[in-house]
């Protein structure tokens, strides 16, 4: 590509992003339905914007979890029909990424829980994927249609509260079935000693996704904020907690996992000194 | 329920969840956990594979050394065989050399005097027969004829 050539790019490319500025500018605003105060306790509560799924009323984060599912599927279908069985015992770099991941999950569980690390090295990588990628998906903000006929973006399945329930209170109920399987009764007991962890994690997912969102939805809300702004609210904040939450709700598990797993040594009796 | 929290959702998210382990778990996870596992088994069999190829070629040289050394000390053992085979052999070659020479010389003893004793046995009836001639002579014949003829002899002798 020659210097001209790329000047010519340049120039078109900058006039289109001048033409589409001032196309937003100059274009009215369709008059907005709702107000922000609306806006935003509907993206915490989801109480009006409802989406029809089979007939059933459900929350729009149901719809983006299960759209996530899907899109992992796939995913995961193409790497395990067309690269696993590629594999060699020199890797390339798609492989060795993805060995580093399982590797990564692996060493994680194996530090904090030396004792039982196999179940829990899968639970935090499948629920590591699942909390980035779902974090990220809000980002593309695919539309979804309300049973008001009105058109919605798909928000993070972890910031509906239903979904962040469900995440921290399956990971207390894998945590309590780690210690009841390891220890039995002692490990029962060790699991409910902290009965405040399914809502404390819950809520701290709840509460991470949420704010990422409202703070969307306050810049998006407002016209004038919506150029440059979002690169950095959008994309750099979403592709940070993402990671954060990740990282934090499996460093969560594992700790918790070790504990309850960890074999109990029966301390010995001190002698009486006669 | 406040907050809008729905027990039918949570159960909805619950079964996402789990159908999404399955699916990661079975066509992610434990595939590329098996592979890895399957590369650490690769390296380790190797591993014990030189250690034992090691292990092996040491506890070989290890023989050979054993081996030498018996060698070494079987050459040393046949040596001094060899050598005292040797000194014996000298020691009969010399004793029979000895032997000849004694026996030779005797030979030679026992002849020297069977010859001296046949020349004194031989001057011996030489004399006796030189002295009987004599004294025949000096019976049969005049004495002033012997010393008439020694005379002469004696004259003769001197004027030649």
């Amino acid at each position: 590509m020659t210097k001209k050539t790329k000047k010519v790019i340049l120039i078109t490319f900058a006039c289109i992003l001048a033409a589409l500025l001032v196309a937003t500018i100059v274009v009215p605003s369709v008059e907005k339905e709702e107000s922000i105060q609306e806006t935003m306790k509907d993206a915490v509560l989801h109480e009006s914007n409802k989406v029809s799924l089979f007939g059933m009323e459900v929350n729009p984060g149901l719809i983006s979890a299960f759209v996530i599912t899907g899109i992992l599927f796939v995913v995961a279908l193409i790497i395990r029909i067309f690269v696993i069985p590629k594999f060699t015992i020199i890797p390339g770099k798609f492989q060795a990424m993805l060995e580093k991941l399982v590797g990564l999950f692996t060493g994680i569980a194996e530090t904090n829980s030396p004792h039982r690390p196999n179940v829990l090295s899968a639970y935090i990588f499948v629920a590591a994927v699942y909390i980035f990628f779902s974090t990220l998906f809000e980002m593309f903000g695919i539309q979804a249609v309300t049973t008001n006929g009105t058109p919605v973006s798909l928000p993070a399945p972890l910031s509906d509260i239903n979904g962040a329930i469900a995440m921290g209170g399956m990971t207390y109920l894998f945590i309590l079935s780690g210690g009841i399987i390891a220890n039995k009764a002692r490990g029962a007991v060790n699991s409910l000693k902290d009965f405040s962890l399914p809502i404390s994690m819950s809520f701290r997912l709840f509460g991470a996704m949420l704010s990422g969102l409202l703070v969307t939805e306050l810049v998006y809300y407002v016209q004038a904020l919506s150029y440059v702004l979002p690169l950095i609210v959008g994309v750099l904040f979403t592709l940070l907690h993402a990671f954060i939450q990740s990282y934090v709700l499996i460093t969560l598990a594992s700790i918790f996992y070790g504990e309850v797993t960890e074999p109990h040594v029966k301390k010995p009796k001190k002698g009486k000194n006669k | 329920m406040p907050l809008n929290i729905d027990w039918k959702q949570i159960l909805l998210h619950i079964f996402n969840f789990v159908l999404l382990f399955a699916i990661l778990f079975f066509l992610l996870y434990n595939p590329i956990k098996k592979f890895m596992d399957k590369r650490v088994q690769y390296y380790k069999d190797m591993d014990e594979d030189t250690k034992r190829r090691s292990s092996e070629a040491d506890e070989m040289k290890e023989a050979y050394e054993q081996k030498l050394a018996q060698v070494d000390e079987e050459i040393a053992a046949k040596r001094k065989e060899a050598e005292e085979q040797e000194e014996k052999r000298r020691a009969e070659v010399e004793e029979r050399t000895a032997e000849e020479v004694r026996s030779i010389l005797d030979t030679a003893r026992a002849d020297a005097e069977a010859e001296k004793r046949k020349i004194i046995d031989s001057a011996q009836t030489e004399i006796v027969g030189l002295v009987t001639e004599a004294c025949q002579k000096a019976i049969s014949t005049n004495p002033s004829d012997a010393m008439d003829g020694f005379l002469k002899q004696a004259n003769e002798d001197k004027n030649d």
